[in-house]
């Protein structure tokens, strides 16, 4: 039986159109039946990755094996032993949904009896049954993403990669998607691949997120195991204006010799190990100095946070001004 | 898991005939067309059919072959087209995805235009016949038509083929169907070659291997069985198949391909 692991060794891309360089030096292991994240902005070399990983592009250096085999020496194994769901969704819109699921189960071998039985199962599965013998090209946006990911899951595939499978979809379809991932990852052992650019869907699913960005594998570990990089807590205050974000971020510096602090404008927020006890701390410095504070609050850290820190952006957000300690 | 290479053709094929037959608008067209040269230049052009360079041949059969070249082109161009539609919807990339042959990818809409040349020409023969065509060759003669059209249909899908794979791009597709005009127009399409005035055409005429594809099938349509006329049409489609062939296979090679 083959084993729905990957591994990256050394991972670069290079586009020979415009010399970019869209992967740099990447390495990562994916154990099997895990759910691993990779978590990034626009831009950050996900789709790349994946591209690679699935065998529809060759790496430019590196080494890749994806279900115990060599993605550029065997890619047609490799390709019996996936399910892949691109961001954008690869249906025929002159088929219906049964007919794209039986063409996909005669294209992996299936005979006759064996793809209508798969059909209407996986139809079951994503909750098409009814829509199944109507035309794709009149399905809804959630509709298709539901078909695509149905036709990924042909050949009960060891391993799941799923480039973006929620971008753009309403928050019910989102929810539908995570909940098959999710059993699927925990009933049928499925090692699933997800690219995101939600923080959340990351922290919901994943067993292990890598954080991408700039081509380049910035951060990787579980979700406590991230947020517990950045500290245990982190403060949020918010001022009137900028000018008071600077002072206040100055004075925390230098009187509570406080370094993970971020100015995002008129809210600073700071790093902390012990939120509550830094707390009384913080008001008691800005007070002395008389500075307003508007509101304060100790979180745990988001993901968003973690990103925030890490690239020094948050997603869609304007570059932040990070005091590294 | 996966299939052989038959099976892979077989089921793509299939696909490419379903999609097809599924958009009407994209042969009724071309249809009616070819339709539309064999009715309208029967009724207006067979009084010259009179003249002596025509030996007393039925104007019918002599304007049929175009009726015919011109549905083949038309339908082989589908090829190309269904191809681009396949890379704009993702449809392209989720078969390559799958274990499927690469060969399949590419070949099975190239065959469902086939099957459709095939079809649209078996109609217009029949259309002609209702209008009272004779074949000197009789039924044989009838498949040798067949097989031209289909031959020439064929090197046409590899060009049309070639051009989406290459370009990847609807009217980049549709643009190299242009090259449709010089072919069927620049040739013995309407009177004999010793009819044609203008030296330019007569030379255009020559290289335009249309012209012994018309003339290959009006040997069997009008004279009967003479073997060089006959294989004059085969050995142009021998040699324009091999360029376009090569061509669509270059551009699928680097289509397909993970560089």
């Amino acid at each position: 039986m083959v084993k729905g692991t990957i591994e990256v060794e050394h991972l670069t891309k290079t586009f020979k159109k415009g010399n970019v360089q869209a992967v740099k030096d990447v390495s990562f292991n994916v154990k099997e039946g895990e759910f691993f994240a990779f978590l990034g902005p626009n831009g950050a070399g996900k789709s790349t990755t994946v591209q690679i990983l699935t065998t529809l592009i060759n790496a430019s250096s590196g080494k890749v094996e994806v279900a115990e085999q060599d993605v550029i020496q065997h890619p047609h194994e490799v390709r019996k032993h996936i399910g892949v769901a691109l961001q954008e969704t690869g249906i025929d819109p002159s088929l219906t949904g049964r007919e794209m699921l039986k063409l996909q189960c005669g294209i992996f071998g299936f005979n006759k009896e064996e793809a209508s039985k798969r059909t209407n199962e996986l139809l079951e599965v994503v909750q098409l049954t009814e829509s199944a013998d109507r035309i794709c090209g009149n399905y809804s946006g959630g509709m298709r993403r539901r078909l695509d990911l149905a036709l990924t899951l042909v050949n009960k595939p060891k391993i799941l990669f799923l480039d973006e499978p929620t971008t753009g979809l309403d928050p019910s379809n989102r929810k539908s998607i995570w909940e098959y991932l999710e059993r699927l990852n925990k009933e049928e052992g499925t090692t699933i691949f997800l690219t995101t650019q939600y923080l959340e869907e990351a922290d919901f699913l994943a067993d292990r997120i890598a954080i991408i960005d700039g081509g380049k594998i910035v951060a990787e570990g579980t979700p406590p195991e991230l947020k517990s990089q950045i500290g245990n807590d982190l403060i949020t205050m918010d001022f009137t204006s900028e000018k008071e974000t600077k002072q206040a971020m100055e004075i925390l510096n230098e009187e509570l010799e406080a370094t993970d602090l971020v100015n995002k404008g008129q809210q600073l927020v700071m790093y902390v190990q012990d939120g509550t006890k830094r707390l009384m701390e913080v008001v008691r410095v800005l007070d002395q100095h008389s500075i307003p504070i508007q509101s304060i609050n100790v979180d745990s850290p988001t993901l968003d946070d973690i990103f925030l820190k890490i690239t020094g952006e948050g997603i869609g957000e304007q570059k932040g001004e990070v005091k590294h300690g | 898991m996966g299939n052989g290479l038959i099976k892979d053709i077989w089921l793509l094929s299939k696909r490419s005939v379903q999609t097809t037959l599924r958009s009407p608008f994209s042969f009724i067209p071309n249809l009616l067309i070819s339709m539309f040269f064999l009715v309208v230049y029967e009724s207006g052009l067979s009084g010259i059919s009179q003249l002596p360079a025509f030996d007393g041949a039925d104007y019918l059969a002599f304007i049929l072959p175009v009726s015919v070249v011109s549905a083949a082109i038309g339908g082989a161009g589908g090829a190309g087209q269904g191809i681009v539609k396949d890379i704009e919807n993702g449809f392209f990339s989720r078969l390559l995805l799958t274990p499927a042959s690469r060969l399949s990818i590419v070949l099975g809409p190239i065959i469902a235009g086939m099957l459709q040349l095939f079809v649209q020409t078996l109609l217009i023969i029949m259309v002609a016949f209702f209008m009272g065509l004779n074949v000197e060759t009789g039924f044989f003669g009838i498949i040798i038509v067949l097989l031209i059209a289909i031959g020439w249909g064929l090197a046409f899908a590899g060009y049309s083929a070639g051009v989406a794979l290459k370009t990847k791009n609807a009217q980049a597709a549709q643009a190299g169907t242009l090259i449709f005009f010089p072919l069927i127009f620049l040739s013995t399409t309407f009177v004999p070659y010793e009819l044609i005035e203008a030296t330019w055409l007569k030379v255009a005429a020559t290289i335009n291997p249309t012209t012994y594809i018309f003339q290959s099938m009006r040997t069997v349509l009008i004279d009967g069985w003479q073997w060089w006329e006959i294989a004059q049409g085969f050995i142009a489609i021998a040699i324009a198949c091999t360029i376009t062939i090569t061509f669509a296979t270059v551009s699928a090679k680097k289509a397909v391909s993970r560089g």
